[in-house]
């Protein structure tokens, strides 16, 4: 009789819980769905439905404006992602293989970087590539306005975005290493492999899951950047979050919708990519979680 | 083995041995240079003095205190309020609305499916900030699908009034940190071992007792990572509000901004920004005392006394 009065109770806590978790999951995706469908709406305004048309996608093509300021996105994104892997890549490394006194330090400078409100970050830039390069020339060449000629704009943008990207970086790394066995690494030390060739064929293997998962973030973070990209824009390096950004208080129209469909495609099948890497490197699901995250 | 291993070491002795923190050292630098050496430049701006009739000058040569006197007028009283209030209120949000997702998927999926539940759920947090803040514009629309519905089946005699108020920063602030307190609480509360609730259980504790005095306990740290991981962030954000708050959307982030990309006042935007982060430690530091000082009260009111069971324990 107790037993099954039991029964009944858990059964109803868990379908309390299920309810909870497919209410939460359907309010995630709402306004995501609607995105996709309303890309499809044929009138002008974004926000009402008027039939179904796929001339939004078809315009896009026309809209040299909005075309160039994804462009503008992608390399930044391009140029940000491989620097926030390196660097992260050898901190997470030195956190994990070399661990010392100065870890609690590095590992205080990371986490204050990644809590600190993003508003603050993009006045500090906007100080240091604006006003240090007219008011202090020694600095102005290498450090504010490089020469490089790929990047030029695009620089102080792609910095902004590095100091996020990197610390997450980091963090991935860290946690990917720490949960692997130095052993390894050690027995191609005894077999006499120097270590920069232990590097590339043990430890960087072995890594490389956490690296690509990074960049992905990376990269994502670069093409999504509001608040510091705001800042340290330069003329003619607007980036596709800027460009809509500035459309927000007039009437959004459906073109920008379809522009985000695309970009929500591309970056759904990159994730898939990492998770189909990770899973066969094996990774449990909370592991797969801890990384995709952050290493949180 | 072991004898050659002492005898002959592995590698030849290099005469100069790297310091440990070598491989970190260009990332250091990095962070020296773009991150610290930026915001202590925010911090000596703000006793600054904006150059009269300059494009964002500023006079650092008599420091002063008149930019925080500066920024403290009503206005900003009203919005740094507004600020906290939408903060805290949305940060607890997500806790409530979060947790029960994260012990669904951590204690009750079972682990074949616990993978597919976590892809799906990382998918809109992958998805773009202001894409998915946008399109809650689409969604809560005046004369969108929902408005009409609700007006078709009867919930509503009008249009949906939702859009640039208070209650859409709300949910728009909450929809965008969600994933942030769900992720670190499912991977808390999914490294809490099962043994621990079953032991708790043949204890003679029930459900609610386990859930009270095991997981909720155990789960402190996903807890207070994902509070600090939305609280912090959440604050600063202004564009959730601006996106879809409306007139009604100013937050303490866009004070600074709109000083800095339009009033050209790099000394009061500053200003505002130091505040506002003293705001957020403060914060920080009241809620981390409170929960010492509540876990203090816990353990002294439960405390055993290990010397009034030796005896039994010995016996054993």
């Amino acid at each position: 009789m107790t037993a099954r009065v039991r029964r009944r109770r858990v059964d109803l806590v868990n379908v309390g819980l299920v309810v909870w978790a497919v209410a939460a999951l359907v309010f995630l995706y709402l306004p995501i769905v609607f995105v996709v469908i309303y890309s499809f709406t044929d009138n002008r305004d974004l926000t009402r439905w008027g039939g179904f048309t796929t001339e939004w996608y078809s315009r896009l093509a026309d809209n040299q404006q909005l075309l160039d300021t994804v462009w503008n996105s992608f390399r930044v994104a391009i140029y940000a992602t491989p620097v926030s892997v390196v660097l992260g890549g050898l901190a997470g490394i030195a956190l994990a293989r070399r661990p010392g006194a100065w870890t609690r330090g590095f590992l205080v400078f990371v986490f204050l970087i990644l809590v600190t409100p993003e508003i603050v970050d993009a006045i500090g830039l906007q100080v240091w590539f604006v006003n240090l390069a007219d008011q202090v020339s020694w600095l102005g060449g290498p450090l504010i306005n490089p020469s490089v000629p790929v990047i030029r704009n695009l620089f102080p943008m792609m910095i902004g975005h590095v100091i996020f990207s990197s610390a997450v970086v980091t963090l991935i790394v860290r946690a990917r290493m720490a949960g692997l066995d130095e052993s390894l690494e050690e027995a191609a030390a005894d077999l006499y492999a120097p270590p920069r060739r232990a590097f590339f064929q043990i430890t960087l293997p072995l890594v490389f899951p956490a690296l690509l998962a990074g960049g992905l973030l990376s990269f994502t973070f670069s093409l999504d950047n509001v608040i510091i990209s705001q800042f340290v824009s330069r003329p003619g390096s607007s980036t596709f979050p800027l460009y809509v950004f500035g459309k927000v208080r007039s009437v959004l129209r459906p073109d920008l919708a379809a522009a985000s469909t695309l970009i929500l495609l591309a970056t759904l099948f990159a994730l898939a990519v990492v998770v189909a890497v990770l899973r066969r490197s094996g990774d449990s699901s909370t592991d797969i979680a801890a990384t995709l995250t952050g290493g949180a | 083995m072991d004898s050659t291993s002492v005898a002959a070491p592995r590698t030849p002795r290099r005469r100069f041995r790297a310091p440990k923190f070598t491989l970190a050292l260009p990332t250091w630098a990095f962070y020296v240079v773009f991150f610290a050496v930026p915001v202590a430049f925010i911090i000596v701006y703000s006793f600054g003095t904006k150059v009269q009739g300059s494009a964002g000058r500023t006079d650092l040569s008599p420091l002063t205190l008149e930019r925080y006197r500066d920024a403290f007028d009503p206005t900003f009283f009203t919005v740094m309020r507004q600020t906290m209030r939408i903060s805290i209120t949305g940060t607890l949000l997500c806790l409530v609305i979060g947790f029960p997702v994260a012990y669904f998927m951590a204690v009750r999926v079972p682990p074949r499916w616990r993978g597919v539940l976590l892809g799906v759920l990382i998918i809109p947090f992958w998805t773009n900030f202001l894409i998915r803040t946008i399109a809650w514009k689409i969604v809560l629309s005046p004369v969108g699908f929902f408005s009409n519905w609700f007006q078709d089946i009867g919930l509503r005699d009008s249009n949906l009034q939702v859009l640039n108020t208070k209650a859409a920063v709300q949910l728009g602030v909450v929809y965008n940190y969600l994933p942030l307190m769900i992720f670190p609480l499912f991977v808390t509360l999914d490294r809490l071992e099962p043994v621990l609730r079953e032991a708790s259980k043949d204890l003679g504790a029930g459900r609610i007792k386990t859930f009270l005095q095991v997981t909720l306990p155990l789960s402190a740290p996903g807890v207070v990572a994902g509070l600090l991981l939305v609280f912090i962030p959440l604050s600063g954000d202004y564009i959730t509000a601006a996106v879809l708050g409306g007139a009604d959307g100013n937050m303490a982030g866009a004070l600074v901004a709109s000083q800095f990309l339009q009033a050209q006042n790099q000394a009061l935007g500053s200003a505002i920004a130091v505040i506002l982060m003293g705001a957020i430690i403060l914060s920080i530091s009241v809620v981390a005392v409170a929960a010492l000082l509540v876990r203090t009260v816990i353990r002294r009111a439960r405390r055993v006394d290990l010397a009034e069971f030796e005896p039994t324990m010995a016996g054993v």
